[in-house]
């Protein structure tokens, strides 16, 4: 019984597994476990991972704001456009996800603004929750909110063509006390009902539970919660009837605080990451594609790769990424809105994609280090988009 | 082979079923009430007289009512246990987490020596021998077939268990009943933990637990042995032993297992596990689903997924360090009297299946428990579920007692004295089946591992 290294099953044969214990479960009462379970093993390719192009139109306006953009819809269309239209984008990225402006917006020729996405095979996903908004009396937690008539919603984009969805909850460490246990209840309990929700509906759920860098804490202290949290929220999918085969996870990586005086190496927080996730992550689950959290572009990249070198112990899950500023800083320094720039900023995102995409496989060499905007810090504290 | 699937399924899926749940005011308070009743019952046991004597000598000496002059016991118990010799057969694995273990409450070698031990007790194609029956258990099964149930008897039996021929080879571990851990060998002369550990055999022992009906539940229970666990573990570990066991059992029935009784008891689990590891030994936490009953297999999956869902989050929220324990688990079965037939495989698929949805990477090993299947089913259903297995990260393998057990007992029916060689080749090829099971290369006999219908076996049985 080989042991190997391999992250996932051959999906067809899962299929049949599944199958012949159930075959109930796919035709009556759960319609699109086969296609749940097919995206997400497909998102989470060898070699590739996530483009997380949702900034809401408040939070492009601050990347455009940072390039001297004006924050119009047509800067916007241009901006998601140029990505769209990257000839080999699919080599590196599996999925995208947009703004629902973004979704349905069309170019003059009446064409789509994903059909681009669409022509290099990948997949369209779509940003479902409404923001963050404060937990009554905790001590400045947050709550994400988005249910109400999500199911209409998600039908919406599941005929439009989208097939994943994302919703970030937001936990905080808490100085010297951590998230309290309301915010991890709600955020489980809510991130479990938009994947019940979603699937039923035909998207799967990434689910992301971003435990936030802010603070102070060591190493230690971030796996902890991350731990706790992550397997507080797989107890509540569970309870909830989520298919976990057709889910992918979208978790912070285990760092220390962006505040904490100690040091780590990638290493160390490479091992704290994966032991965080095999204490807490099930097998089921097909990829969990990192947020890069505030990271810059290559240090999340150089972390990526961190976390697929051999000698940390099992990972039947893919790792990859789910990388929004992380992927666009340089792409957004590079296009600084000008029709003319579009080819160099298309050559930055193919750069960091490729990067990333060898850091899925461990293979980063570092080749993309000194490239745009690569070394710069993106930590924004409280981040909310 | 049995016929195709036909399910008047369900969702695989973990949504519980429509069980008749208690609900309802009345039932709420009852709940509550019971709940309080066990951590005030906790809680009292904790701050008895017994713990804290321990705990003002700082030490780890035993309180003066349990010495006995001379007996074996006593001169264990003022010795240390000594290290194990022989090293991990399993591939090294990076010492994960160094630096982020920093300020956890176990130091980073006692985690290590934990991991150590877990790791071996999961070595791919060895298993665990469970022998940890108490004196009236083995009692039962011995005059069951005609043997007188001595002291003596019970350390020869034990002994040939230990020192068949080949047994190491397929043996990771043994678990012991307390009375054991101070028997000796008389071909080594030694004590039998030692004895075992020569061999390259880990021992390990089961504390004593005793079965608690919670009020209110229709005969749902609580096993317990919390109290005064942890001087307990001590004598143990100071006679030789690197790791216990507990067994929580449930059944499946009308409302159950209801889930008060899944929290009792996986709280439970996890304390037990918590104070295991802080004595320094490998907990073996076993959730024990019944065969009883006549459930299909899908109701199975549910409840076992919901069961070990609570397990390992009550684990993770309790502080265990994951890496240093072993599931000790029932194998999902349709109940015994389940009128609808399943193949072997479709029984692996359910296993792997349960596994998948929520068993934590970081534990190290599973070992499937007996429970009342022939030893041919359960390696069919081992090695089958080891072949399907696909990207399962644990090691799959068995513990088992009766399985093992009963066949043998049968060879001391009509006879006047154990008959202790026959009983050791019987064992033997027993041992081999066990551990080709747990490399998934032991192939079933004919519809072994199926669960064939109740009435099916009738005709079967006449037409024979």
């Amino acid at each position: 019984c080989g042991r190997s290294q391999s992250r996932m099953g051959d999906h067809t044969t899962a299929e049949k597994r599944l199958r012949a214990i159930c075959s109930h479960v796919f035709t009556k009462e759960y319609k699109h476990a086969e296609e749940l379970i097919a995206t997400a093993q497909t998102i989470a390719s060898p070699g590739k991972g996530i483009l997380a192009a949702d900034e809401s139109i408040g939070t492009i306006g601050k990347r455009f704001k940072g390039i001297g953009v004006e924050n119009s819809r047509e800067n916007r269309r241009a901006y998601r456009h140029l990505l769209a239209s990257t000839e080999g984008l699919g080599k590196h990225i599996s999925g995208v996800i947009l703004f629902e402006e973004s979704l349905f917006e069309k170019m003059d020729d009446g064409s789509l603004l994903v059909d681009g996405f669409k022509k290099e095979g990948i997949v369209l996903g779509i940003k479902v929750d409404k923001g963050t908004r404060y937990l009554p009396s905790t001590d400045g937690e947050l709550y994400t909110q988005g249910l109400t008539d999500l199911d209409k919603r998600a039908k919406k984009y599941y005929d439009f063509g989208a097939r994943f969805a994302k919703w970030r909850a937001v936990v905080k460490i808490l100085p010297g006390k951590g998230p309290s246990n309301n915010a991890i209840q709600e955020t489980a309990h809510s991130l479990a009902r938009y994947a019940a929700i979603c699937q039923n509906n035909g998207l799967v759920p990434i689910v992301e539970p971003e435990i936030l860098m802010d603070g102070d804490h060591d190493l230690a202290t971030a796996q902890k919660w991350t731990e706790i949290v992550v397997s507080a929220c797989y107890s509540a999918l569970r309870l909830q009837g989520v298919l976990l085969e057709g889910t992918l996870l979208k978790p912070n990586m285990v760092l220390p605080g962006a505040s904490c005086k100690k040091r780590y190496t990638p290493a160390d927080n490479a091992a704290a990451t994966v032991t965080a996730l095999q204490r807490s992550v099930p097998v089921a689950v097909p990829g969990i594609t990192f947020l890069s959290g505030g990271q810059g572009e290559e240090d999340a990249t150089i972390m990526l790769n961190a976390l697929n070198q051999p000698g940390l112990g099992y990972r039947p899950w893919s790792l990859t990424f789910s990388y929004g500023r992380a992927l666009q800083k340089s792409v957004l320094a590079a296009w600084k809105g000008k029709k003319e720039n579009v080819p160099a900023a298309q050559k930055m995102l193919l750069l960091r994609a490729r990067a990333n995409g060898d850091a899925n496989l461990g293979k980063y060499t570092g080749y993309a280090a000194n490239s745009g905007e690569a070394s710069k810090s993106l930590y924004v504290k409280n981040y909310a988009y | 082979t049995s016929p195709r699937l036909r399910l008047p399924l369900r969702l695989i899926i973990p949504v519980p079923p429509p069980l008749k749940m208690r609900i309802g005011a009345k039932s709420a308070i009852l709940t509550l009430g019971v709940c309080a009743a066990l951590v005030a019952l906790n809680s009292y046991a904790s701050s008895s007289r017994i713990g804290a004597g321990l705990a003002a000598t700082g030490g780890r000496t035993r309180p003066a009512r349990l010495s006995r002059q001379n007996s074996p016991r006593n001169q264990v118990l003022s010795r240390r246990g000594e290290a194990l010799q022989t090293s991990s057969r399993r591939a090294p694995q990076l010492s994960v987490g160094a630096a982020c273990d920093d300020g956890a409450y176990l130091s980073k070698d006692q985690k290590a020596e934990l991991k150590r031990i877990a790791d071996l007790i999961a070595t791919p194609g060895k298993g665990i021998t469970a022998v940890d029956e108490g004196p009236g258990t083995i009692g039962d099964r011995f005059e069951n077939v005609g043997v007188i149930n001595t002291e003596e008897n019970r350390r020869k039996y034990r002994q040939m268990l230990f020192e068949t021929p080949g047994a190491p080879d397929h043996l990771s571990a043994a678990i012991l009943d307390p009375e054991t851990l101070y028997q000796k060998s008389d071909t080594s002369g030694k004590l039998f933990p030692e004895s075992l550990k020569d061999m390259g055999i880990l021992p390990g022992v089961k504390p004593h637990l005793k079965v608690y009906t919670l009020p209110g539940t229709n005969g749902e229970t609580v096993m317990q042995g919390l109290d005064s666990l942890a001087m307990r573990l001590r004598e143990y570990k100071e006679a030789g032993a690197v790791f216990a066991k507990w067994r929580s059992p449930m059944t499946i029935g009308e409302g159950q297992p209801s889930d008060l009784a899944i929290q009792a008891n996986m709280n439970d689990l996890a304390r037990y596990a918590l104070i295991c590891q802080d004595e320094g030994l490998v907990p073996i936490v076993e959730p024990d689903v019944s065969l009883k009953g006549d459930h299909d297999l899908e109701t199975a999956i549910v409840a076992n997924v919901k069961i070990q869902s609570a397990l390992y989050k009550a684990m993770l929220d309790h502080g265990v360090y994951m890496e240093g324990t072993i599931l000790k688990v029932n194998m999902v079965n349709p109940g015994k009297s389940c009128k609808t037939p399943y193949s072997v495989e479709e029984i692996a698929e359910a296993n792997v299946h349960v596994l998948r949805q929520c068993m934590p990477v970081a534990i190290p090993g599973v070992n499937y428990l007996s429970g009342g299947q022939s030893l041919e089913d359960a390696a069919a259903r081992l090695s089958t579920i080891n072949k399907l297995r696909k990207n399962c990260p644990w090691n799959l393998s068995f513990s088992w007692s009766a399985a093992l057990q009963m066949p043998l007992f049968e060879l001391c029916r009509g006879k006047d004295e154990l008959p202790l060689a026959e009983m050791s080749d019987l064992y033997a090829k027993e041992l081999k089946v066990a551990s080709d099971a747990a490399n998934g290369l032991h192939n079933p006999n004919g519809s072994d591992g199926a669960h064939i219908p109740p009435n099916a076996k009738q005709m079967e049985a006449v037409a024979a």
